[in-house]
C-alpha cells in the first residue's frame, strides 16, 4: 500500500514541470547567479583592474615602485587625456599618481611634508579593494624606503624585491579548500532549495483535501502515517537529488561559467551525508506542519514561501553570516536553515568530522522530531474532524 | 444489512443538530435513495457510514456489529464515491485505479483481476491509459464509480454521482447502479434529480433538519397519499373553487395547474362530469398518485434553503 502511495506521488511530481523547476532549477539557478555575481567577494580582483599612470620621477626609487607595481598588477593603460573623467565614467580602475620628488624624498632621514605617492580610483570601486591596494602601495613604498635608508647609511643593498611581502603570510585556518563564493553558494542554496518542498508537499495535501481524494484513502481504511509517510519518503529521495544535483552544478558547471570549482577533495563524506539527511529530515517535516497548517493553495503557497524567505534572510542563505551585525548573528542561530548551512560548511571549509557536526545535526534533528509529530498529530485532528 | 438507530451530531459551535436521531435500514441488492434540501444533513450522514466520522451518539449495526469494529476488520465492505472528482487528475486511468486497488489492501492477481472487471463494469477500458484531466464530465464519473467499486463493497454510498453528466451518461450510471443492486450490493443514492430517485430506488428516505421525515419502499410512499386530478382550466370560470371543493382539497400547481387531492368517495369521473354539467371544459387532465417530487415539497415546504 505505501508503495503504491509512493509511486502515486512520484508521478505526480514528475508530471508537474513547474513543481520541477521549483524544486531543482531554481536553487541551481540561484548556485549560478549568485556564485558568478559575489565571485570578487571572496576573491578581490585587484589584479585585473585597469590602471594608469602619472609620474614624473626618473629617479631609480620610482622606477623600481613602477616596476614592482606592474609585476604584480600587469601592465597599465596609457593615461587618458581626463583621467578622473576616466575614472569616474568606470573605464579606469585607477591612477597611481607619483610625484616629481618622490625618489628624493624617500630616502630622507626626515621626511618631507605631502604625499608622494597617491592612488586616485573609481568612486564605485569595493571598499575592500580600495583598502588592500592602499595597503599594497604603503608596504611597497615601505619597503623601497627601508630599502634606500639602509644603503644610504650602511652601505648594505637588500637583495631582491617584495622581501617584505615574503616575510608576511596570511591563510585561512583551513586544511582544505579555500572559501570562494562556488564553495559558500553551493551549500546555502542547496539548503534554501531542501525547505522549498514545502510548497510542493503543502499543495498536494490541499489538494487532496479539496477533491475528496484524501477522505476517499480515509474511507478505505488507510491509516493516517501511512498517507503521512507517503507524502513525505518521495522527498527524502528529492532532497537527494537535489543535493546530487547542486554538487555536480558547484563541481562541473561552475569552472565550465568561468567560477570556482567546488572543492570536495578530503572531505568527510559520511559527515556530509549526515548533514544532508539531517537537513532533509527537518525540510520535510517543517513541509508536513506547514501542509496540515494551511487549508487554500493561497495559503500553501503564501505560507510556505514567506516562512522560507524568512528563515533564509535570517539564517545566512542570502547574506552570509559573517557580514551581519552582531544582533542578525544572534538571530541567524534560530533558524534551522543555518543550523543546515553551519553544518555544510563545517564539512565544506572547515574539514569537519562527524563530530564537528554534530551540534548542527542535533538541533535539525530535535527540530524535525517536533515537525514531524506536530504534524501528525495536527493531520489526525484534522481529518477526525472531516 | 446496515441498521442506523437514533443517530444524532451536532458540530461544534452550532446551534441546531447536523442528525437528530435518525433511523434507516439498507438491505443488501437493494437501493435507497436519500433525499433532503441543502443542510438537510446528508452529507453528516454518509461522513459516518464512510467512517470520515466517529459515532457520538446512537448505532450503525453492519450486519449487527458496530460499524467502528466492522471497518476496522474490513473498512472496504462500505465504499463511497463523493460528489467530488476523488481520483488524481495527473494520473491515468488504470494508474488511479492501480493506486486506489493498492489502498483497498488489494494485492496480485486479486488486484489486476478488480481492475478488469471495474474498467469492464464502467465501460472504461478505451481509456485506462487516458489521463484523468483529459476525461469528460461523463467519464470522469465512471471513473469515480469504478474506483469505488474496486474492493467488491457490500455497500456503496453514491454522492450525488450524476452532476454535470449529459443525458447519454446519466442514463449509463443509473442502469450501472440498478445492475449493481441486481448483483447484490446495497446501493445508498443521494442525488437532487428527483426523478433519477423515482427511477431507480427500491427506498427512499426524505431527511431534512437532521431528521427523517419519511422512510419506505417507493411504491408505498407515493400509494400512501391521495389520489390526485390535476386539471389545466381556461381561467374566467366563476364559482370553481366550490365546485372543486365538493371533491376534495384545490390547490395551485405549476404552471397555472389546478391540483385536486381526491377525497376516498371521489372519483374523476364524477368530477368531470361535474365540471361539464357545469360548461367547464378543462383542456388538459391527468390523473394518479402523487410524484415524489410533490411529496417532496410537501413535506421539506417550498422555502429556499441556503445554509
Amino acid at each position: 500500500m505505501l508503495a503504491a502511495l509512493i509511486r502515486k506521488e512520484l508521478l505526480a511530481l514528475l508530471r508537474d514541470p513547474h513543481g520541477l523547476a521549483a524544486l531543482f532549477v531554481m536553487p541551481a539557478a540561484f548556485i549560478v547567479i549568485m556564485s558568478l555575481a559575489l565571485q570578487d567577494t571572496y576573491r578581490p580582483a585587484t589584479r585585473q583592474l585597469a590602471y594608469a599612470v602619472a609620474s614624473a620621477d626618473s629617479g631609480e626609487p620610482a622606477q623600481t615602485l613602477l616596476a614592482r607595481w606592474r609585476a604584480t598588477h600587469g601592465e597599465p593603460v596609457a593615461l587618458p587625456a581626463d583621467p578622473r573623467e576616466a575614472l569616474t565614467s568606470g573605464r579606469l580602475g585607477y591612477v597611481l599618481s607619483v610625484t616629481p620628488d618622490f625618489s628624493a624624498s624617500v630616502s630622507q632621514l626626515t621626511l618631507p611634508p605631502g604625499v608622494k605617492a597617491r592612488l586616485e580610483t573609481d568612486p564605485g570601486l569595493a571598499h575592500a579593494l580600495f583598502r588592500s591596494l592602499e595597503a599594497e602601495l604603503a608596504a611597497a613604498v615601505g619597503e623601497l624606503r627601508a630599502d634606500a635608508v639602509q644603503e644610504r647609511f650602511t652601505g648594505l643593498v637588500t637583495p631582491g624585491a617584495n622581501a617584505i611581502a615574503r616575510l608576511v603570510g596570511a591563510e585561512r585556518a583551513s586544511a582544505g579548500a579555500r572559501p570562494t563564493a562556488v564553495q559558500q553558494n553551493v551549500p546555502a542554496w542547496l539548503v534554501f532549495g531542501m525547505f522549498f518542498v514545502v510548497t510542493a508537499i503543502a499543495s498536494l495535501f490541499v489538494q487532496e483535501t479539496r477533491d475528496g481524494t484524501l477522505a476517499r484513502l480515509l474511507t478505505l481504511g488507510v491509516p493516517r502515517r501511512v498517507q503521512v509517510l507517503a507524502k513525505a519518503l518521495p522527498y527524502l529521495g528529492v532532497n537527494a537529488i537535489q543535493a546530487a544535483l547542486m554538487l555536480t552544478v558547484g563541481v562541473w558547471l561552475m569552472p565550465l561559467l568561468g567560477g570556482d570549482r567546488l572543492q570536495l577533495a578530503g572531505i568527510h563524506w559520511p559527515a556530509l551525508l549526515l548533514v544532508l539527511a539531517a537537513t532533509s529530515g527537518a525540510a520535510i517535516g517543517f513541509a508536513l506542519l506547514v501542509a496540515c497548517l494551511v487549508r487554500t493553495h493561497a495559503q500553501a503557497a503564501a505560507l510556505g514561501a514567506s516562512c522560507n524567505l524568512l528563515m533564509a534572510a535570517i539564517g545566512g542563505i542570502m547574506v552570509p553570516v559573517f557580514v551581519m551585525p552582531p544582533a542578525m548573528q544572534a538571530a541567524a542561530t534560530w533558524s534551522p536553515m543555518n543550523w543546515a548551512l553551519d553544518g555544510f560548511l563545517q564539512v565544506l571549509l572547515r574539514d569537519g568530522d562527524l563530530t564537528a557536526v554534530l551540534p548542527a545535526v542535533a538541533r535539525l534533528g530535535a527540530f524535525a522530531l517536533v515537525m514531524w509529530l506536530a504534524a501528525l498529530l495536527l493531520f489526525r485532528h484534522r481529518t477526525r474532524q472531516a | 444489512m446496515l441498521r442506523i438507530e437514533e443517530l444524532a451530531h451536532r458540530y461544534a459551535g452550532a446551534a441546531q443538530p447536523a442528525l437528530d436521531g435518525v433511523s434507516l435500514t439498507l438491505a443488501r441488492g437493494r437501493v435507497l435513495g436519500l433525499l433532503g434540501p441543502n443542510g438537510a444533513g446528508k452529507t453528516t450522514l454518509i461522513a459516518h457510514l464512510a467512517g470520515l466520522l466517529p459515532v457520538r451518539s446512537g448505532r450503525i449495526l453492519l450486519d449487527g456489529e458496530p460499524l467502528a469494529a466492522a471497518r476496522a476488520r474490513a473498512p472496504a465492505r462500505i465504499t463511497l464515491a463523493p460528489q467530488e472528482y476523488a481520483f488524481y487528475p495527473m494520473l491515468s486511468v488504470r494508474e488511479n485505479l492501480s493506486c486506489f486497488a493498492a489502498a483497498s489492501r488489494l494485492a496480485g492477481p486479486r488486484r489486476e483481476a478488480r481492475i478488469a472487471a471495474s474498467l469492464a463494469f464502467t465501460q472504461l477500458e478505451r481509456f485506462a491509459a487516458t489521463r484523468a484531466e483529459h476525461l469528460s464530465g461523463g467519464l470522469k464519473r465512471r471513473l469515480n464509480l469504478a474506483i469505488a467499486l474496486l474492493p467488491e463493497p457490500e455497500l456503496i454510498l453514491l454522492d450525488e454521482p450524476t452532476v454535470g453528466v449529459d443525458p447519454q451518461s446519466r442514463a449509463f450510471l443509473l442502469d450501472a447502479v440498478r445492475a449493481l443492486a441486481g448483483a447484490g450490493c446495497g446501493v445508498l443514492y443521494t442525488s437532487h434529480y428527483i426523478e433519477e430517485i423515482e427511477a431507480i430506488a427500491d427506498d427512499v428516505a426524505i431527511l431534512d433538519h437532521g431528521r427523517i421525515l419519511r422512510h419506505a419502499p417507493l411504491a408505498a410512499l407515493l400509494a400512501a397519499g391521495p389520489a390526485r386530478l390535476a386539471l389545466r382550466i381556461a381561467p374566467g370560470h366563476d364559482g370553481l373553487d366550490a365546485l372543486l371543493a365538493r371533491w376534495g382539497t384545490a390547490q395551485a400547481g405549476r404552471d397555472g395547474e389546478i391540483v385536486l387531492d381526491l377525497r376516498a368517495d371521489a372519483t374523476p369521473a364524477a368530477v368531470l362530469q361535474a365540471l361539464a354539467a357545469s360548461g367547464i371544459a378543462p383542456h388538459e387532465i391527468r390523473y394518479g398518485q402523487q410524484d415524489l417530487e410533490q411529496l417532496f415539497m410537501q413535506l421539506t415546504h417550498r422555502s429556499l434553503r441556503d445554509d
